[in-house]
């Protein structure tokens, strides 16, 4: 559908604001010429199916991923990205419903992985979750913006987050592959390493941890697994996925260790634990503390594998990240190739 | 120059209900619960009024695989067969 509309470029702007279709900043107006260049960079005609949220009766289709991939200020290189990312949002073990809805106001984090991060300029480096990156701004906030105007995912409808957080207008990062302790997270995840990939996360916080004498990997994994069990976690009721992004000298802590990921995995799951008393004690369980409750612990993780792992940011300073994963075991990361057309290729 | 609408809308699709109960005397009851905190908690209650006010019976509890999933079809199936009424839609 489309409406008359003025022809100065500045009410054009206001006009996508009075409609309800931003994220609350300006927008890029689409042209015919800029949505039909975003079609063809993807190789898709208007009319394909990307995906579909079967709960919700949403079908997403791809004339309406790039007039909004257009209106985030995506390049057109950039659409094979944005489409990845909808099909993973759109993959049933996803289960889209929960962290799009939730309270909890989990922002799609997107970890791009293989040639195109060279190819496109995603930032992997200093500053990887910050401003001054293109494709990471555009792509993310694409991916918002479809959400909200695509997917029926507006805030206050149904999108009913209680906080949400400032990754919820956009958060696109690469990984770092090179210097890597081990394989790259889509290798991990069962994908070549000439493959690009995107694996779509769903969290509701961020928080950065920090060790500036850790020379060995017990006492900086001691640091991630007290950050991902204190007491007001989200997860401590049920299994769930976390997100430890690994930057400047922690990275080289562990691929100088020679400690395997599943190694760094095993660690974490047996750490990151919480007696039942301090749950009680904080009435995030039920009940009065008992005497066994002060050696009765309380896992986060279920198994090795919910503790995803990549590496990103800056090669110098002593910041790593933890993100919790959102709410519950059934929503799952999912890693999806990118399907880049040889014309565009 | 004109706007593009970037919105879609869900796909509308055409969905029987139930007839309303004439009154809740001796319904067969059906819980779906959503697994959310205490959802199985809230919903014995209520089935407990129901059953006291009513004299309803808990036919059967559906147990959803997450609050993020819809409930399957076979579930529905078994609800439709075996309930009168269904209590769902546990929230935070």
């Amino acid at each position: 559908m489309t409406t008359d509309a003025a022809q100065d470029p500045q009410q054009l702007i206001e006009a996508y604001y009075d409609a309800g279709w931003t994220d609350g900043l300006p927008v890029v107006p689409p042209t015919d010429a800029s949505v039909e260049a975003m079609l063809a960079a993807g190789g898709l005609r208007g009319d394909e199916v990307i995906g579909e949220i079967a709960g919700r009766n949403q079908v997403v289709v791809a004339d309406k991923v790039a007039i909004n991939a257009v209106m985030a200020g995506c390049r057109p290189e950039y659409l094979p990205v944005v489409v990845a990312a909808l099909k993973g949002l759109c993959h049933a073990d996803f289960a889209y419903h929960g962290p799009a809805s939730s309270t909890g106001g989990s922002a799609m984090v997107l970890i791009v992985n293989g040639p195109i991060v060279r190819a496109l300029g995603i930032n992997s480096g200093n500053n990887a979750f910050g401003q001054g990156h293109r494709p990471n701004a555009t792509i993310g906030r694409a991916v918002r913006l479809v959400m909200m105007n695509a997917m029926n995912t507006r805030p206050g409808l149904l999108d009913r987050a209680t906080l949400g957080n400032p990754g919820k207008y956009a958060f696109c990062f690469a990984e770092h592959e090179d210097d890597h302790p081990w394989e790259p997270l889509h290798v991990s995840r069962g994908l070549r390493p000439e493959d690009s990939a995107v694996t779509v996360y769903a969290s509701n916080s961020l928080y950065q941890v920090y060790n500036q004498l850790a020379a060995t990997p017990e006492p900086l994994l001691a640091c991630f697994a007290d950050a991902l069990s204190n007491l007001g976690v989200p997860n401590m009721k049920g299994f769930n996925q976390s997100l430890l992004v690994l930057a400047g000298e922690h990275a080289d802590v562990l691929r100088q260790s020679g400690w395997s990921r599943r190694k760094v995995q095993d660690f974490l799951l047996e750490h990151t634990r919480r007696t039942v008393a301090d749950f009680k004690r904080a009435a995030r369980l039920p009940g009065a503390v008992e005497p066994a409750d002060a050696t009765t612990w309380r896992r986060l993780f279920e198994r090795p594998d919910d503790i995803l792992i990549v590496c990103a940011g800056g090669r110098a300073g002593s910041w790593s990240a933890c993100l919790p994963g959102w709410g519950n075991k059934w929503t799952k990361a999912i890693t999806t190739r990118i399907e880049i057309p040889r014309r565009s290729a | 120059m004109k706007l593009f609408d970037p919105t879609s809308k869900p796909v509308e699709r055409a969905v029987d209900l139930a007839p309303r109960p004439a009154n809740l005397g001796g319904l067969r009851l059906g819980l779906v619960d959503n697994t959310k905190f205490n959802s199985d908690t809230l919903l014995a209650k209520l089935a407990d009024r129901l059953a006291r006010r009513h004299g309803m019976t808990v036919a059967l509890t559906s147990r959803k695989r997450s609050p993020s999933h819809e409930i399957d079809e076979a579930a529905v199936k078994t609800l439709r067969a075996q309930a009168d009424l269904v209590v769902s839609g546990i929230g935070d």
